[in-house]
């Protein structure tokens, strides 16, 4: 038995699976105080449903895989250690200047950021390497120990060291870890070149920074999870969620913790890729995480996870950036708790700001006023009052019509459910807008792909947002409430290393890069037989870093050839490189040579038998026949049919108008639209013809 | 229209839901450009704008961009386009990179892709906009300051010409660019990003304009600009009527008069009707230099003054712009420029300060509105660096941005640090010291901010950025027009001014040596050019800064337990820790002695 727990905001999800391989789904809110209680709930709350206890239950397991966001939300409220930056003489506003750029230019009203360091907790030291890997300036070893002897005094709790072109010539950084080891034992550095060995002095150093200072926390944290799963009964291996959308071993996270600050959304797309292939055999699929305050879309494309090498923590140039690539994941403010409003001009908006789970939409009754997506779609008719969350909490649909009625019918002139209706359909742009912007930058057609929803609020509007983009299936799985756990559940043990090592088409080096490759496979090798000794099967992926001369921002192709013998296999790089340049960005420059900056090569060992669910269980009663009068978007008023999802059966085909509800989530089936239930227990929907994109409210 | 009634747009729905394919459009044509572009100016300045303008040549929606590039100019290229083309096609492009005739300057070159419907009508044009690293003028700079007219500046001038017909490229262009233009496969590289987003624009307009319909577009548009006029008027409608002029002097160039060059902006609003209108008319002639402005740069950079200093989230487009009128008059250096009248450097020297006055206006007529003035441009820092790699023997010629500041204080907030200059607005990306020093012989010894420079306010404008960078195995030039050593940017409402630019060089024995403030400084090895920005002015007086902010600064090591006292009238220690009391009795005390109130 294995169990894959993810902490989100709201709700702690865990996935379960059985010895046949069936997973099933529960929910316990999470414990902001103490996440790992929230942890431990989920598990009762299965035991309770499974009728046995949870030492039993736990005892059975084999594999405990944790998706969590303590370390992102201990940089967002300011709870991460006392860390100091070692870096260059004349260097020190590194993390200040960042890589400059802004967002909205005329925007005077955000302050420039402040480093994610502070100043004065940054240290220059004398010494200088260049790119040709030369020293000009030997390290100045006398004041780099009178800086340690000082941070001793400063209570500082972790360092991070970023030296310029440490990855040409690691030497002086190395001699900094070890005059702090001397002076400051047992206090954690980190190694520029060790943790990130990429160009970019800004990026390595705030990965640096990032890295070290989530070191002395992570590590008490994951030591306590281990302890407390341990006395709960568990005696299997603990792995943690990545935000490169792998599992790590726990003790591997706790030695550099920047590997899963993104992790958040990045099994999303693990399992959505999953059911895509599964229930359409499409290995092209956008996968659509609607919880209540964000949306989060990603594309898998010719079956592989999406990755950005820019991941951002906050917003872009007003954040910190990790360094390092993570699962492209485009987040907006939309989803079930969305704000509707007016401006002056007598503009809609939905979004982006929300309100949340506290106070919650107005028709929560629990303090909200704003009138909300949640609160459109109960006076639409999607959610049952009685019946939303199975039941565990009532709606007041006067609350949700009054909010609506005060601060968007009476600007525009509306009657209630019209307004109700342009709030949905708002929302469906933003998010429609979300997903054409990642999927038009990937050159990928979205009416070629399975769209895949997720997230408890997914099914409000998802058939809409299929008909937008012209996409054949939209897909809800059995645990789209809970996709993020069913992903851990299905990713592979994975590692990724990079060596920067230039060289160019015109004058290839084959030396020097076979000798780069060399190093990085038996570096995989190494884990494989490591970490991943006893997994399934491993492979190891080996891509460039290219681009062309003069351009700066490269791209990612995928190595032709395992080495390079001669000319051929270096034109076969080039041809590559061409294609994927004209996937993404419609050019090619035919007769231009390119230029590698890095090699990055990534082991995956596959820890499941099969990468999919076994599939449903079967139906828990007979299909139950009830009407609700529902407003559909862009046809009005009609009697749509009520299921449960627990008491579809596999194959049963509906058509709308319906509406499928579970303890979880409520799917609107528009009248057009058909479902059908797959073997493993998803939904599948044909959305049927598209409206004209003006839409009518 | 009453700016306040709140009077409903015909649909808000389709309103939105139109412009924001529209936008998404625009972001696509703007990440492609980022993405693929060569040069420096483009790939790291992203120094590029993309637009959509109608078929009656309104600039309908753009893509985040300097606000220099695109506010005024789109307009009139495409005005040029339909009066020297009558007959368009789909595959045609046009390449326009005329002061004269719509465009900034001449390093902006412009692709124009009309966009045709199947039944061959003109719908829409779509812009991409992208500064090149060279356009072949008579030195390698694309900013010729000291260019006397259009023939000494030296660049090709395309006032609209066809550079695609039936999507294939008019061979007898790209040759003569290729004989012209320093590194010609870098600008290739970079016409084909600027074609590949203009391409892109066209494909997803058409396949809008089939779906949802022409006429729906046509709605759109006009719904679209007066929702953008009424947002407009009730931006304006909240500063008070009034009117007030501000003068931002440029330094003198050499062989000109040494009082400099003096820029006025007379700023008339009427709240009321909602209306601002911009008087440009009381400036020199035209000089014998490149620093005169384009019309499209002189537009722009009124219109730029009045977006930053109102509300932010009004829309820029035709729409919003009729509630601005620009006066400008023909020959006049911040005007109408008349042929061979050099514009080489028109998006930044003189623009930036008529932009910085009209903004400085709309801090006189109500504390709230308006900013203080952001530095000047260019210091080495941010000059065309030239040579031959001795490791490779090949020429290169780019822009660098190894770090400057410059930004000005708002009334809500303190500056932006790294604007550049008021027409960039800090949408520069900064160069990696590593990445520069692989692509160029260059040695980045030090950069950063110089503590206790900033300009000290109730919001404190931008500290200097400074860069010390020098050649490694060989010579390089340097070409940079450093504006502001004696005009630095003016505080506003009581704020201090901000620092003046600085540049010197380190000889190898350590001495430093003047160079020209405009010019041309060629390095050799082992010595090292040493660029400091201006700063940016403050708004409002240092005494009614929070102390809480002022000891954040401290404790950041930005600024002195020392200057925190004598400046601000707040006494903290180095950490940051603010004594209360000894701030509530040094601010009394220099309250009565009506010290400090501007805050230097």
């Amino acid at each position: 038995m294995r169990f894959a727990v993810d902490t989100g905001g709201t709700f702690t999800d865990l996935i379960v699976e059985d010895d046949g391989g069936v997973f099933s789904m529960f929910k316990a809110p999470t414990t902001p105080d103490d996440p790992i209680r929230g942890v431990l709930d989920s598990l009762d709350v299965a035991a309770g449903a499974l009728g046995q206890s949870r030492r039993s239950l736990l005892g059975a397991g084999s594999l405990f895989i944790h998706g969590t966001t303590h370390a992102i939300n201990a940089i967002v409220t300011g709870a991460t250690a006392r860390t100091v930056l070692i870096t260059n003489e004349g260097h020190r506003d590194i993390l200040v200047l960042r890589e400059g750029g802004r967002m909205e230019p005329f925007n005077h009203t955000v302050p420039y950021p402040d480093p994610y360091i502070p100043r004065s907790l940054t240290f220059e030291v004398a010494g200088r390497i260049l790119a040709d890997a030369s020293e000009i300036e030997p390290l100045d070893e006398a004041a780099m120990d009178v800086i340690a002897q000082r941070l001793a005094v400063l209570n500082v709790e972790a360092v991070a060291v970023c030296l310029l072109w440490s990855i040409v010539n690691p030497a002086h950084e190395l001699k900094v870890a070890e005059i702090l080891k001397a002076r400051l034992p047992g206090v954690p550095v980190t190694l520029s070149h060790r943790l990130n060995p990429s160009l970019r002095e800004y990026r390595r150093a705030s990965s640096a920074a990032i890295d070290a200072s989530l070191k002395p926390m992570m590590q008490a944290y994951i030591g306590t999870l281990e302890a407390r799963l341990r006395d709960a009964g568990f005696a299997g291996r603990l792995l943690i969620v990545t935000s490169q959308g792998g599992v790590m071993d726990a003790s591997d996270v706790a030695d550099a913790p920047i590997h899963i600050v993104n992790s958040g959304p990045s099994m999303a797309p693990v399992a959505g890729r999953a059911y895509a292939a599964l229930d359409e055999a499409s290995d092209t699929a956008i996968i659509a995480d609607t919880g209540g305050t964000t949306f989060d879309v990603s594309l898998v494309s010719g079956g592989s996870i999406p990755r950005t090498r820019e991941t951002w923590i906050g917003q872009p140039f007003r954040g910190h950036m990790t360094g390092f690539p993570s699962v492209d994941v485009k987040s907006i403010g939309a989803g079930g708790g969305s704000i509707a409003w007016v401006d002056g001009g007598g503009l809609l908006h939905v979004g982006p700001q929300s309100a949340g789970a506290d106070p919650g939409p107005a028709c929560y009754a629990q303090g909200g006023t704003c009138p909300t997506v949640s609160d459109a779609a109960l006076v639409l008719g999607y959610l049952d009052p009685r019946f939303f969350l199975g039941g565990r909490i009532g709606l007041d649909a006067d609350a949700a019509r009054e909010a609506i009625s005060r601060d968007v019918c009476e600007p525009l002139g509306l009657a209630a459910e019209d307004a109700a209706a342009a709030i949905l359909n708002i929302a469906t742009e933003n998010m429609v807008q979300a997903i054409a912007d990642i999927t038009v930058n990937q050159g990928i057609d979205p009416a070629s792909a399975i769209l895949i929803g997720g997230g408890g609020a997914a099914g409000l509007n998802s058939v809409q947002i299929a008909r937008r983009l012209g996409c054949r299936r939209l897909l809800i799985p059995d645990v789209g409430a809970g996709l993020s756990a069913a992903g851990a559940m299905m990713s592979d043990l994975m590692s990724q290393l990079r060596r920067a090592h230039f060289a160019a088409s015109a004058a290839f080096d084959f030396d020097g890069v076979n000798a780069v490759l060399d190093a990085l496979e038996a570096a995989c090798r190494a884990f494989a037989d490591g970490p991943g000794a006893g997994s399934l099967d491993q492979s190891v992926e080996l891509m460039a870093e290219a681009r062309y001369p003069d351009q700066v921002w490269e791209i990612e192709v995928l190595l032709p050839v395992r080495r390079f013998a001669g000319p051929a296999d270096v034109a076969a790089l080039v041809e590559a490189f061409h294609q994927a340049h004209e996937d993404i960005f419609a050019i090619r420059d035919a007769h231009s040579g390119i230029e590698i900056m890095a090699w990055v090569a990534t082991v995956r060992c596959r820890l499941r038998e099969t990468v999919e669910p076994a599939g449903a269980r079967a139906p828990s009663a007979p299909a139950d026949d009830a009407y609700r009068s529902i407003h559909f978007l862009g046809h009005g008023r009609a009697e749509a049919r009520v299921l449960r999802l627990e008491h579809m059966k596999i194959g049963e085909a509906v058509n709308g108008p319906a509406v499928i509800e579970s303890p979880f989530t409520a799917i609107v089936v528009d009248p057009g639209a058909t479902v059908v239930r797959r073997p493993s227990g998803s939904l599948s929907l044909a959305p049927g013809a598209a409206l004209r994109a003006e839409g009518s409210a | 229209m009453s700016p306040r009634t709140g009077a409903p747009v015909a649909d808000g729905v389709r309103l939105a839901l139109l412009n924001s394919r529209l936008e998404g459009i625009v972001r696509k044509m703007a990440n492609t450009l980022l993405r693929t572009g060569r040069s420096g100016v483009l790939n790291t300045a992203r120094d590029f704008s993309c637009c959509i303008v109608t078929a009656d040549c309104e600039l309908l929606s753009a893509a985040e961009s300097l606000p220099i590039h695109v506010l005024s100019g789109p307009d009139m290229m495409a005005r040029s386009m339909k009066e020297f083309h009558p007959r368009l096609a789909r595959g045609d492009a046009f390449l326009n990179n005329s002061p004269y005739h719509g465009c900034s300057h001449p390093a902006d070159h412009t692709l124009l892709v009309p966009v045709i419907d199947e039944d061959g009508n003109h719908r829409f044009t779509v812009e991409a906009k992208a500064h090149q690293a060279d356009i072949g003028n008579s030195i390698p700079t694309t900013y010729h300051g000291r260019a006397r007219d259009v023939y000494e500046e030296g660049a090709l001038i395309f006032p609209g010409v066809r550079i695609q017909r039936d999507y294939e490229d008019v061979e007898d262009v790209v040759r003569m660019c290729r004989m012209r233009i320093r590194v010609p496969d870098q600008w290739w590289g970079d016409y084909l990003a600027m074609l590949g987003a203009a391409r892109i624009g066209e494909r997803e307009l058409l396949a809008l304009g089939e779906e949802v319909g022409w006429d729906v577009l046509d709605a759109h548009a006009r719904d679209w600009f007066d929702y953008s006029e009424h947002r407009m008027a009730e931006a304006l409608s909240a500063v008070p009527s009034g009117t007030a002029e501000r003068a931002s002097t440029h330094d003198a160039l050499p062989g000109f008069p040494p009082e400099g060059i003096e820029i006025r902006a007379r700023v008339d609003v009427d709240g009321k009707a909602g209306r601002a209108r911009i008087d440009l008319t009381d400036n020199p002639d035209a000089l014998a230099c490149g620093l005169n402005l384009s019309e499209a740069c002189a537009r722009t950079a009124a219109m730029l003054g009045v977006f930053n200093s109102i509300d932010h989230t009004v829309p820029k487009n035709a729409g919003s712009m009729r509630r601005i009128a620009v006066e400008l008059r023909q020959n006049c250096v911040a005007g109408i420029p008349v042929h061979p009248t050099s514009c080489s450097a028109a998006t930044t020297n003189i623009a930036d300060r008529v932009a910085n006055a009209v903004q400085a206006a709309f801090a006189v007529l109500a504390d709230g509105a308006g900013m203080a003035e952001c530095g000047a441009s260019s210091p080495p820092a941010s000059g065309v660096i030239s040579g031959t790699d001795p490791r490779t023997g090949r020429p290169f010629v780019n822009q660098v941005f190894l770090g400057r500041s410059c930004g000005a204080a708002g009334p809500a907030a303190d500056a932006w640090q790294t604007v550049g200059h008021v027409g960039n607005a800090g949408m520069c990306f900064i160069d990696s010291v590593e990445l520069d020093e692989l692509r160029f012989p260059l040695h980045i010894r030090a950069r950063g901010f110089l503590p206790d420079t900033e300009a000290a306010g109730r919001t404190c404008g931008a500290r200097i950025g400074y860069a010390i960078f020098g050649p490694r195995g060989g010579e390089l030039d340097v070409i940079y027009n450093s504006d502001g050593n004696l005009h630095g940017p003016q505080g506003v409402r009581g704020g201090a001014d901000g620092a003046c630019s600085r540049q010197y060089v380190l000889n190898r024995d350590g001495r430093e040596v003047e160079v020209p403030q405009f010019g041309r400084v060629t390095l050799r090895e082992g010595e090292f050019m040493c660029s400091f920005s201006c700063g940016g002015g403050a708004y409002g007086p240092a005494f009614e800064r929070p102390a809480e902010a002022v000891a954040k600064d401290v404790g950041q090591g930005f600024v002195s337990v020392e200057r925190a006292r004598s400046v601000y009238g707040v006494v903290t220690d180095e950490a940051g820790t603010i004594d209360a009391e000894a701030t509530r009795l040094e601010r009394a005390r220099r309250e009565s002695e009506g010290d400090g109130r501007d805050g230097s």
